[in-house]
């Protein structure tokens, strides 16, 4: 019942760019924050917001862009390569910034990826500023493409790694480690009486996020085909957390409804009016009010019911 | 029309919704029901979305993709723009359309960022009625959309972006520029900042805190260093943009005492600076050089003998644009119906729009009357010189535009309230490019007083 459901997303999702082809960057992209947003769900399952993970989103974006310059060329090698720079940074933040909980881990990774960003503007002559860098249009697995073809690739690519990621984070959500998130929330010290780590616990669930966040801005990049350093700023930490409380934390499926619902309402609500940004807030707002548990509380009451 | 089909599959999905939230949704028709609504939907879009139109006939009205900054504070730039599209496009129209086509444009807002961007392109060039995109503004955003024009093969004008990078690698087949480049632009304030005050020893930058900011600095300074190499720059400030608050930068800059101020501030932040420095003095102590002056002229009081310009010839009351009836009567309709006059974004728009213009009617010359393809148009712009509201704007092999350069003072007239430009300078555009595919900061380098002194003085252009 649950895999017909989604087996049959999937396939709408694949079939819906072959008929208005537009709508191919705006699902890429949607799926890249998507799994940002993912990265942003785990830590919430612990109680940890951070307003800070686009900083792993654009490292991982710039990370592409520079090793592109420096001549790697391989499309798989680069998502790789940008993934684990992502992580390493995740790791090496995580190390200090995991002590911290609530407000004050929320503004410590706010602080940290504000540094970065004003570091990704203020380095002209390494990140070429506000103007930000060029992202080539690399190979896939030795072969050479056209952009066209490239980003119909990259789409599918995106769509196949959302199933497979998905999954993998599913099993991960659903292991020891996994679960202690959730302890981590309700009763931490008892955890430690229990004999588990809790630094040791938040500290993978910090890289796991950080290399999700990691891999949604490489696939990004890869879309727009340049990386600005607004993709660090503030809101874009925002917009990720939103999309998370919006599609829901109760399972990795929600990031990704509400990433497709943010970035379609987006979409629909420039080609209405200037005043998009008050369409977008008011749809918000309903939604927060009218389903406190984002879009995947709506499958997962379904679900509970059927048993 | 491929919103329609959208509409459709939303609706669908929602009544989907419904049915997954009845108390018998568990059976299975309903699921079946979901997938077959979302594979119709899907279908029904690619029906409409790949109706081909019929290419080579007139068709009923041609769109445009007009990018600008509708919302935020970059909008104080932007909407005199939209202003100006929306009173041009009434006036092509009012006369028929271009080449007999009503002309209908639709506004894409950059304030949703590069990725909105791409997102609205994209969507625009699908839909084979819109044959030119007007974009953009911001040049991250011209240079995030000119790879994608390339891809598309959609001819694409940049009305305003301005970042010398942009078709630096002069193979750009469908990215075109009909206005100057921060080149040109900015060496122009520094011959004439040099012809007026010629002892200048110390200048203090103050420039908004991104890529414009930082590159006019640039280009500034390096065509103050190779025209009188003792220049010292003793402050370069790069406050952020959209800083309601310039009180910090102003104390450095008055106790600095620098010979000049140059600024590149614009939008409000402009206007702040210039009410915040003003009662202090800041403009009785320095020259200052304020290179996006003009649009503020008609807001602040800018007191007397401060160098301001336009960043090309769009000045409407310029010398060339006083004799040209056009701009008279767009002058005063814009003022009529936004209370203003115009300002040079919307000179550039404007004059943009005539761009396009000129290239449908060229195009069409050449095929023989037929109505041109995108490839035909971009084809019609190449090497174009195009008669402008203001001046010409000529295009080069790099697809880079030659625009005029105007600098001059601000003056008190008795004929507007508002301080005008004076002892004005007009410099022919090719005189300040450097050649196409050349490196500008080295192009730059070379330049010499005696570069300087072929040109002409201020106060020549009457």
């Amino acid at each position: 019942m649950r895999t017909i459901v989604a087996a049959s997303a999937v396939l709408i999702l694949a079939v819906l760019p072959v008929a208005a082809p537009w709508l191919q960057f705006v699902l890429t992209l949607a799926i890249a924050k998507g799994f940002a947003a993912l990265g942003v769900a785990v830590l919430l399952r612990a109680g940890l917001i951070s307003i800070g993970h686009a900083m792993f989103f654009a490292a991982s974006a710039y990370g592409v862009a520079f090793l592109a310059r420096a001549g790697i060329n391989d499309l798989g090698l680069l998502l790789i390569l940008s993934v684990l720079a992502a992580a390493l940074l995740g790791a090496i933040a995580g190390l200090f910034l995991v002590r911290y909980r609530a407000i004050f881990f929320a503004m410590l990774n706010l602080a940290v990826s504000m540094v970065f960003y004003a570091l990704c503007a203020k380095l002209y002559s390494v990140t070429g500023g506000t103007d930000g860098m060029t992202v080539p249009v690399p190979a896939v697995f030795g072969v050479v493409l056209g952009e066209p073809t490239f980003k119909s690739v990259l789409f599918y690519i995106s769509l196949a790694l959302m199933l497979l990621v998905g999954l993998a984070i599913q099993r991960y959500l659903n292991s020891p480690l996994g679960h202690a998130l959730a302890a981590v929330h309700s009763n931490e010290i008892r955890l430690e009486y229990l004999g588990i780590p809790v630094w040791a616990v938040l500290l993978v669930a910090y890289v796991v996020s950080a290399a999700l966040a990691g891999l949604g801005g490489a696939i990004a990049g890869f879309a727009i085909g340049r990386v600005v350093p607004d993709f660090a700023f503030w809101t874009a930490s925002g917009h990720l957390v939103l999309i998370a409380v919006l599609g829901g934390i109760g399972g990795v499926p929600g990031a990704f409804i509400g990433a497709l619902f943010l970035e379609l309402l987006h979409s629909v609500a420039v080609t209405v009016t200037d005043a998009w940004n008050l369409i977008v807030g008011l749809t918000l707002i309903v939604v927060i009010m009218f389903l406190p548990q984002g879009f995947y509380g709506l499958f997962s009451r379904k679900e509970a019911s059927s048993l | 029309m491929t919103f329609k089909g959208i509409s459709i599959v939303v609706a669908r999905c929602l009544s989907s919704f419904d049915l997954l939230c009845r108390l018998d949704r568990g059976l299975p028709q309903s699921n079946l029901r979901l997938v077959v609504d979302g594979l119709v939907g899907a279908l029904a879009i690619g029906v409409v979305a790949t109706t081909p139109a019929a290419a080579q006939e007139k068709p009923s009205s041609l769109g445009l993709g007009i990018f600008t900054f509708t919302s935020g504070p970059a909008a104080a730039y932007g909407m005199p723009g939209k202003n100006a599209a929306d009173l041009m496009i009434d006036e092509i129209n009012a006369k028929g359309g271009i080449e007999g086509v009503p002309v209908s444009a639709t506004y894409v807002d950059e304030a949703q960022g590069a990725q909105g961007v791409i997102a609205e392109y994209r969507r625009l060039a699908g839909d084979a009625k819109n044959q030119v995109m007007i974009a953009a503004l911001s040049s991250a955003n011209c240079l995030a959309l000119a790879p994608l024009a390339e891809q598309l093969e959609v001819p694409t004008v940049g009305w305003n972006c301005d970042t010398h990078q942009l078709l630096m690698d002069g193979k750009s087949k469908y990215v075109f520029r009909p206005n100057g480049n921060t080149v040109p632009e900015f060496i122009a304030y520094a011959i004439y900042l040099l012809e007026r005050k010629p002892d200048v020893k110390t200048v203090a930058i103050i420039n908004p805190d991104y890529a414009f900011g930082h590159d006019a600095a640039k280009i500034f300074t390096a065509a103050l260093k190779a025209l009188k190499p003792d220049v010292e720059i003793v402050a370069e400030l790069y406050p952020k943009l959209g800083s309601p608050n310039y009180q910090t930068e102003i104390s450095r800059l008055t106790t600095v005492r620098p010979d000049v101020v140059f600024s590149n501030l614009w939008g409000a932040d402009l206007e702040n600076f210039v009410r915040q420095a003003t009662p202090r003095g800041l403009f009785a102590s320095s020259q200052v050089v304020l290179a996006l002056g003009e649009t503020v002229l008609q807001r602040v009081p800018l007191p007397d003998g401060v160098i301001v310009g336009v960043l090309g010839d769009g000045w409407w009351m310029s010398p060339d644009a006083g004799a040209n009836p056009e701009t008279v009567k767009f002058g005063g309709a814009y003022k009529a119906r936004f209370g203003e006059y115009p300002v040079f974004p919307s000179i550039k728009m404007a004059n943009t729009l005539i761009y396009v213009k000129a290239a449908y009617k060229a195009a069409m010359q050449k095929n023989g009357g037929k109505w041109p393809t995108r490839a035909e148009l971009a084809d019609a712009m190449k090497g174009s010189t195009v008669a402008t509201l203001t001046g010409t704007a000529q295009t080069r092999a790099d697809n880079d535009g030659l625009v005029d350069q105007i600098v001059g003072v601000t003056v008190k007239t008795p004929a507007q309230q508002f301080p005008v430009i004076g002892d004005m300078v007009r410099y022919k555009g090719d005189s300040l490019m450097p050649q196409a595919g050349q490196d500008p900061l080295a192009w730059i380098a070379t330049l010499n007083p005696e570069f300087a002194k072929s040109l002409p003085k201020p106060g020549s252009y009457k």
